[in-house]
């Protein structure tokens, strides 16, 4: 494999260090503004700035009393239940034809599918927001926020449903048929066990888009907050180290259930195998 | 494997020769019943709208009502207001560079991570450059001003280096910042969609290439840059269209100078300048579907975010 790539480059060893050194000037563009995110909310200095003075933990400490940041956590997370809740239902059952119907046009089906993502949220946004306030004449909220986030996050889930769909043996579905099962039955014990570990993936996945999602939000929350809307505020009226602290916590938290998104699949596959092993 | 249908499942029993044409035609439909949830939430909550902006974008507003009479008025203000027209450009022109810029440094990228890494290394090393993708965007976006700003962290490595002192900033507030920015946001977008280009590349036809005597240069030339020429206009689309749209970046990062025409559109919304927004947002939405009729053979978005 390596000795492939050095045939075509005359220099090889050299062009693999010059290379790699390059991946990793890469791998330090991407991660410098969030490790300076997470250092600045150690800072001892009421202004988030350089140079770090002392390190201390008392911006993490001033959060749990902050009501503001109380209230936007509170809506975050029941924006967020409610997104996964709607998304992963909708998704999940789209994902099915998507992959199992007889279609002539999939790919365009797929394109449509993925539109949501590709055009700018802003102006699925903008457009959301027309809708509701001067044609159905709803108040802007967190009902709206949850509709306008599900339209975002709903293709996320199709897609990755869809990944762990076209892996399926569909000889199970037939055997589970011929020892007499129907429909439901067949979903119930034989599909729907065996994709199981990718819908949890999924709905983690939708809960921290959610979570973290901005520019849809802002058009529609209206007088409500979430923690971006709350951060976002805080930016434009300057801010503390207690911003960079919520800004840690979201960054881990979100980490955590994208690793765990990512994970969940693999260990669930792991051990069913050594179960089926175990039983032979 | 989508033609294989469960030819086992017994047959409904109500649903013999008997039943009529109606029925049958339900029964070809049934395969697509699961859609129907997500046509209706897309179809409402999407589609809907998006009508909804381009009627708008028609009308007119007088003394903060809205007045149904069709006409151009909100195309002609707006392409007739030099900032407006100006700050059109301007995206569009930031939006080419940032995007070549991207792809230019996903290109090298992922031809190392493809041929230089060992299989189950790629697979961390992606995740790794996904996991910012799927961080807070806000968040990513606000961490530049905490680098580049004053008392900054390169402010202050450049201090303490001797290069400068006191407190400067650079590249913010101004068009290069937001280019940055965007360079940095849409990076990972552009690296899955190489990645899985190359990663499917077939590196016989490398070797096969030299073995027949072409140069090295010539063999990535001639073999292996027309077999990316797809997904180059793939990952092109997906850095290019979501940056017409930006607004948080260009106001976080931008200030007054860095606006783009999605700043503008915020603006007009904000506003209640409805119908002139709806224009503006037409405009965008017009340019992204020609790009999407142009390159419609290269969108097979599936393992793109499914990667």
């Amino acid at each position: 494999m390596q000795r492939d790539a050095d045939m075509v480059a005359p220099h090889g060893r050299l062009v693999r260090r010059l290379l790699t050194a390059y991946g990793a000037a890469m791998y330090l563009f991407l991660f410098v503004p969030i490790v300076v995110l997470v250092l600045l909310s150690f800072n001892t200095s009421r202004t988030v700035g350089f140079p770090l003075k002392h390190l201390t933990l008392a911006w993490y400490r001033l959060l749990p009393d902050d009501l503001l940041i109380q209230d936007a956590l509170s809506s975050s997370i029941r924006i967020g239940l409610w997104v996964t809740a709607i998304s992963t239902v909708i998704g999940t059952a789209a994902a099915f034809p998507l992959v199992r119907a007889k279609m002539r046009s999939r790919g365009v089906v797929r394109v449509l599918i993925t539109l949501p993502i590709m055009i700018p949220g802003l102006l699925i946004g903008v457009s959301l927001l027309v809708l509701f306030t001067d044609v159905l004449k709803v108040q802007p909220g967190s009902s709206t926020a949850i509709v306008g986030q599900s339209v975002l996050v709903t293709p996320f889930v199709i897609l990755i449903v869809a990944a762990r769909l076209q892996g399926f043996d569909q000889n199970l579905e037939r055997a589970a048929s011929d020892l007499g099962a129907n429909l439901v039955q067949r979903m119930r014990y034989v599909v729907l066990p065996l994709i199981a570990p990718g819908i949890v993936a999924a709905a983690l996945i939708a809960l921290t888009l959610s979570i973290d999602e901005f520019i849809v939000t802002n058009f529609l929350i209206g007088s409500g907050q979430t923690l971006p809307i709350y951060i976002y505020n805080q930016i434009k009226f300057g801010i503390t180290p207690e911003v960079n602290a919520l800004a840690s916590l979201m960054l881990l938290a979100t980490m955590l259930v994208f690793a765990l998104g990512f994970t969940i699949p693999a260990v669930v596959r792991r051990v069913r195998l050594r179960r089926v092993v175990a039983a032979d | 494997m989508n033609t294989i249908r469960p030819a086992a499942v017994p047959a409904d029993p109500s649903g013999g020769t008997s039943a009529g044409r109606p029925r049958k035609r339900l029964k070809g439909l049934a395969p697509f019943a699961g859609f129907t949830p997500a046509a209706v939430l897309f179809g409402l909550f999407f589609i809907v709208p998006l009508g909804l902006i381009l009627v708008y974008s028609f009308w007119r507003t007088k003394d903060y009502s809205l007045v149904h009479d069709w006409n151009l008025g909100n195309y002609r203000t707006f392409l007739h207001t030099r900032t407006y027209i100006k700050t059109f450009l301007k995206t569009v022109v930031m939006g080419v560079l940032a995007t070549v810029t991207t792809i230019a440094l996903a290109m090298p990228f992922c031809y190392w991570l493809v041929r230089y890494v060992s299989k189950r290394l790629q697979r961390t090393l992606l995740l790794l450059v996904v996991l910012p993708f799927w961080t807070s965007y806000l968040l990513r976006v606000y961490s530049w001003v905490a680098i580049l700003g004053d008392n900054g962290a390169l402010n202050t490595v450049l201090n303490k280096f001797g290069v400068t002192s006191g407190a400067h900033r650079y590249l913010l507030y101004d068009n290069p910042g937001v280019y940055l920015v965007l360079v940095y946001l849409y990076f990972p977008f552009a690296v899955l969609t190489l990645y899985a280009s190359l990663e499917r590349f077939d590196w016989n036809l490398l070797r096969a290439a030299r073995d027949l005597g072409a140069t090295p240069a010539a063999a990535l030339r001639r073999v292996v840059a027309p077999q990316m020429r797809l997904s180059i206009a793939t990952a092109s689309i997906f850095v290019f269209i979501p940056i017409l749209g930006e607004y948080l970046a260009p106001q976080v990062v931008g200030g007054t100078k860095g606006v783009m025409i999605g700043n503008l559109i915020a603006n007009f919304f904000a506003g209640f300048l409805l119908p002139l927004g709806s224009a503006a947002s037409v405009l965008v939405a017009l340019v992204i579907v020609v790009l999407l009729v142009i390159f419609r053979r290269s969108l097979d978005t599936g393992d793109v975010y499914a990667a």
